[in-house]
């Protein structure tokens, strides 16, 4: 299998690493980069638990070559709390229990920073369809979406004070 | 110390701070959004290696050979096993009370019993040349004529699966529970009798996390971070087939990513994982695929039902007899105790006068079935719930009074030998029944409307009756206080993502009157906290929870018998709170746990505080008294689920709508984190009733990933509603049940009756997919999967005692 120079900017860092052609984004940030936040769930595009955000997209890393990353901005949920400080959906999850095991957090969480970043005031419907691939075995998905709720008002209510 | 710690010493709810609120966070909560919690896949050493499984295509065949020589001479490969590294041939159960009976081979050298059993394992130096190496084993197998039907599996020309030659036809488990009046009087002076079959499907777990395991070697001792709901349990069977005493493997559960049961059984993977790291002497890691997930670990059980049943003629419940079938799968582990479970049930939510079960666990080449969130109290209650409807029916009785006749009171004792505490079960009917507007909606529904109900009951701490020891039963806490007044707390409960490490803190907390902050807790490590003996058939918050509130109890009993003396009055007259030690009578007697801690110390000559704890439940082995008579618990929970929905009459589509679910739960300890369980169990068990169906051909799941087997989205969820606040349980750690495995059983029934209601039509199996509800309105049978339980009683009766 051939390998090239990877060159791209990782949660805000301009990073470079040797890749086979064939190495998934995932892999390539749990086993070789050691940001293993972005969890393994399915390995086949389903359950969302790889959710890391491309050029402000979220996508499957699973399914994602590393290749395909050449010149573009990864941010992985290493990378959303700033100087110490948790982005306001971590907050949120942890202050209304919107998590029990865990494993689809990370992922879900991309997803919502994903869609809020694109979107300050979503509705219900536009959440639930937001993270409507990423599966959560434990909660029943309602106190994620509350959560995702109270950080969009949290966002627009920072927003306007700046 | 059990029942008979002094609870002279117990918080009186008037000084609770902390508990019953939404005031306190998960302990783990940031490391989980941070993406810093590490979970097993998440352990990583500089020079580990990674394992990979060789299974078996086929469902039952012999092993002609095994050549394994192309691989071993791949470059990278470091390590190959087969069923002769084990030499010690000991085989691998669930529960260390039934080793005698542990029947699966950790890795087969002779007869493969499911698709995907374990032939051998390769340890390489990256995924890519592991799963090489696994195509380059080259296995020849004799396959042989599997049997796929628990009945066929029951015939006397079926083959053997298991107990060669012992003449078990299969039975694996056999379950009988009678007890109560002369069950022949009661069905002969019945006002009403029915005779009903029942099927329910295969489904998985589907815990966000597949299972794996990370082992070391070093210093003659196995260090295994597993994905477990029983640490100690894994811990006996490692070193029973490794051929090592316990004291050289260490089993520690890292932050695990959802269990249901599915993490209740000790694997040959982990096995596997732990002797290459051995032979190898390097760190290797082995991380299941989804497909071996679903394949090669457990499943629900698919159970056959018959139940007949009698009634007065004012609707009171009288008695019951019933039969249950188990497909088991080849392989016994924790899906043993899921047959006396079925019987334990059928008991619930009601009074009766007789009862008597019978219940039979067989084995067959399906996939293995285990415990699965209720152990098999999602597929009794399905049966059993929809047998009470139908017969509220024929005996014209609105549904919510129907169960409110026989319903179960507080402090009823069930001729099986229940003992029920604290029960709010019509309390939770009453509160359904108006949530969800059943007096104003009754009767006004247009066609395809509905609205159905179902009432459940489930074990809240069980001991397993099986279990009778407490030294193999329950859950031990240490509590250390340091002079500053903080608290290292050492537990050995599982938290699988429930919440428990975060609820057993705050316990203690709440006890010692200290902020959570203050406590440092340090869980499920078999070399560093103290015995437990897993998550399962909610012990958690009952048992653990009770252990670590009397840790707390015996740390600050020992502090204020050293302060009370130095204030004159009675250490029983004293409380922690606020971060003090007060006097409850005297408002100028107080100081701050340091400074009590640093005078204990001083009086002590320089030790530590540390206070013990541990709870078990209390029972006796009537179990094997023949008829199964005893109290599987120290108390029960008891759920009403209640739901309205349309069916589109043209697709059989479901549209649910609303979900409203009472549960008996007792006091709760934190709101969010019931509310949460709550909320997963309806999610789990709409699952379980409308999306998801493990589809098998010849013991093959054929629908072994998510895209296939559909798990419910945040689009399918309907509103949900929940309701948990009745009466505070006696025993209960502050008063509380469980509220996070029963509540999973009443979602499907609740489904099936609004379909009913819908539509007039009697439902008896799952899944509640379309084609089902489609075939179902149009008189069509569902032969997706065969329901062989014979309605006729002397043909079944051949099943039940194939001995007579």
């Amino acid at each position: 299998m051939s390998k090239r120079v990877l060159s791209f900017t990782l949660n805000g860092d301009p990073t470079e690493v040797i890749v086979k052609d064939n190495m998934t984004l995932l892999d390539l940030l749990r086993d070789k980069l050691g940001l293993t936040g972005t969890k393994k769930g399915c390995e086949q595009g389903e359950c969302g638990a790889c959710t890391v955000m491309l050029d402000g997209k979220p996508v499957n890393s699973c399914c994602t070559l590393a290749v395909e990353c050449e010149g573009r901005e990864v941010v992985t949920i290493e990378g959303i709390a700033k100087g110490g400080k948790l982005h306001p959906i971590q907050r949120q999850f942890i202050e209304k229990w919107a998590l029990q095991c865990g494993y689809c957090t990370p992922g879900m969480i991309m997803s919502a920073k994903a869609l809020l970043d694109v979107n300050p005031h979503p509705t219900e419907l536009e959440i639930r369809e937001a993270i409507e691939g990423n599966l959560c075995r434990c909660t029943g998905y309602a106190k994620i979406v509350e959560a995702i709720q109270a950080a969009a008002a949290e966002m627009n209510w920072e927003e306007g004070k700046a | 110390m059990n029942k008979d710690c002094d609870k002279h010493y117990f918080k009186k709810p008037e000084f609770y701070r902390l508990t019953g609120g939404n005031n306190y966070v998960r302990i783990d909560a940031e490391d989980k959004v941070t993406g810093h919690g590490k979970y097993v896949g998440d352990i990583m050493f500089p020079d580990m290696l990674t394992g990979r499984m060789v299974r078996s295509p086929y469902a039952y065949a012999r092993i002609k050979s095994i050549d394994t020589s192309e691989a071993e001479k791949l470059p990278g490969v470091k390590c190959i096993l087969t069923a002769k590294d084990f030499e010690w041939k000991s085989k691998v159960g669930n529960g260390e009370f039934a080793a005698e009976f542990a029947d699966k081979d950790v890795l087969c050298s002779d007869l493969v019993k499911q698709v995907g059993d374990d032939i051998a394992a390769v340890a390489a130096i990256d995924e890519e040349t592991a799963q090489r190496a696994v195509d380059l084993i080259k296995v020849e197998y004799e396959v042989l004529e599997g049997v796929f039907d628990p009945f066929k599996a029951m015939e006397d020309d079926a083959p053997e699966i298991q107990w060669e030659g012992k003449g078990i036809h299969n039975i694996g488990m056999k379950s009988i529970m009678k007890a109560g009046t002369d069950i022949d009087e009661e069905f002969k002076n019945a006002a009403y009798v029915q005779h009903r079959n029942y099927k329910t499907h295969r489904m998985v777990h589907a815990a966000m996390e597949p299972h794996g395991a990370v082992a070391t070697y070093r210093n003659g001792e196995y260090t295994i971070w597993m994905s477990t709901q029983m640490a100690y349990v894994d811990q006996f069977w490692y070193a029973r087939c490794l051929g090592v005493p316990e004291k050289c493997v260490r089993v520690i559960k890292p932050l695990v990513g959802g269990g249901f049961g599915g993490k209740l059984d000790s694997y040959s993977f982990g096995l596997c994982a732990a002797k290459m790291a051995e032979l190898t002497g390097r760190p290797v890691r082995m991380i299941l695929t989804r497909e071996e997930v679903f394949q090669t670990t457990r499943n629900r059980h698919p159970i056959y039902m018959h139940i007949d049943t009698a009634f007065a003629a004012d609707g009171k419940l009288l008695a019951k007899k019933c039969y249950h079938v188990l497909d088991g799968g080849p392989y016994g582990g924790s899906g043993v105790a899921a047959c006396a479970q079925s019987t334990l049930w059928a008991n619930f939510p009601y009074k009766i006068n007789s009862v008597d079960f019978l219940a039979h666990r067989v084995y067959t080449n399906n996939p293995s079935s285990g415990a699965m969130r209720g152990y098999t109290a999602c597929q009794v209650h399905y049966a059993h719930d929809l047998n009470m409807q139908y017969a509220a029916d024929q005996l014209g009785i609105d549904p919510v009074e129907f169960r409110k006749i026989s319903a179960a009171d507080p402090g009823y004792v069930a001729p099986a030998g229940l003992s029920i505490t604290s029960c709010a079960y019509k309390e939770t009917l009453d509160t359904a029944a108006r949530e969800i507007g059943w007096y104003e909606r009754k009767g006004k529904m247009k066609k395809g409307e509905g609205i159905g109900f179902a009432g459940t009951g489930f074990v809240s701490g069980t001991g397993f009756a099986v279990l009778e020891a407490p030294n193999q039963s329950s859950a031990c806490v240490q509590c250390r206080l340091n002079k500053r007044g903080m608290v290292t707390l050492y537990i050995g409960s599982h938290d699988i993502g429930q919440g428990s490490d975060t609820v057993m803190t705050a316990i203690v907390a709440e006890e010692l009157g200290l902020q959570m902050s203050d406590v440092k807790t340090f869980m499920s490590d078999t070399f560093l906290t103290p015995w437990d003996s897993g998550s399962y058939g909610s012990r958690v918050t009952f048992l653990a929870g009770n252990a670590a509130r009397r840790a707390a109890v015996d740390a600050k009993r020992q502090l204020f018998e050293v302060i009370a003396p130095m204030w004159g009055v009675m250490p029983t007259t004293l409380e922690c709170l606020e971060g003090k030690v007060i006097s409850k009578e005297n408002a100028e007697l107080q100081m701050s746990m340091a400074d009590a801690m640093f005078k204990y110390m001083t009086v002590k000559g320089g030790d530590e505080l540390v206070g013990v704890g541990s709870f078990y439940h209390r029972t006796d082995d009537s179990q094997y008294n023949g008829v199964n008579t005893t109290n599987y618990a120290p108390a029960y929970s008891f759920s009403t689920g209640a739901v309205h929905l349309t069916l589109d009459e043209e697709t059989g589509v479901l549209d649910i709508d609303e979900f409203v679910f009472a549960h008996d739960c007792g006091r709760a300890l934190n709101r969010r984190a019931v509310e949460g369980q709550l909320e997963g169990s309806i999610a789990m068990g709409l699952g379980y009733a409308v999306y998801e169906h493990n589809v098998t051909k010849e013991g093959k799941i054929l629908n072994p990933n998510f895209r296939d087997y559909r798990l419910p989205t945040a689009l399918d969820m309907p509103k949900m509603r929940t309701f948990y606040d009745f009466t505070p349980d006696e025993e209960g750690p502050l008063g509380a049940k469980e509220a996070g495995e029963g509540s999973a059983a009443p979602v499907a029934p609740a489904i099936a009756n609004a379909v009913n209601m819908a539509t007039g039509i009697y439902l008896t199996e799952l899944p509640l997919d379309p084609e089902h509800l489609w075939r179902a309105m149009h008189g069509l049978k569902d032969d997706r999967i065969p329901n062989h339980m014979p309605e006729d009683d002397a043909e079944r009766e051949r099943y039940m005692h194939p001995d007579d």
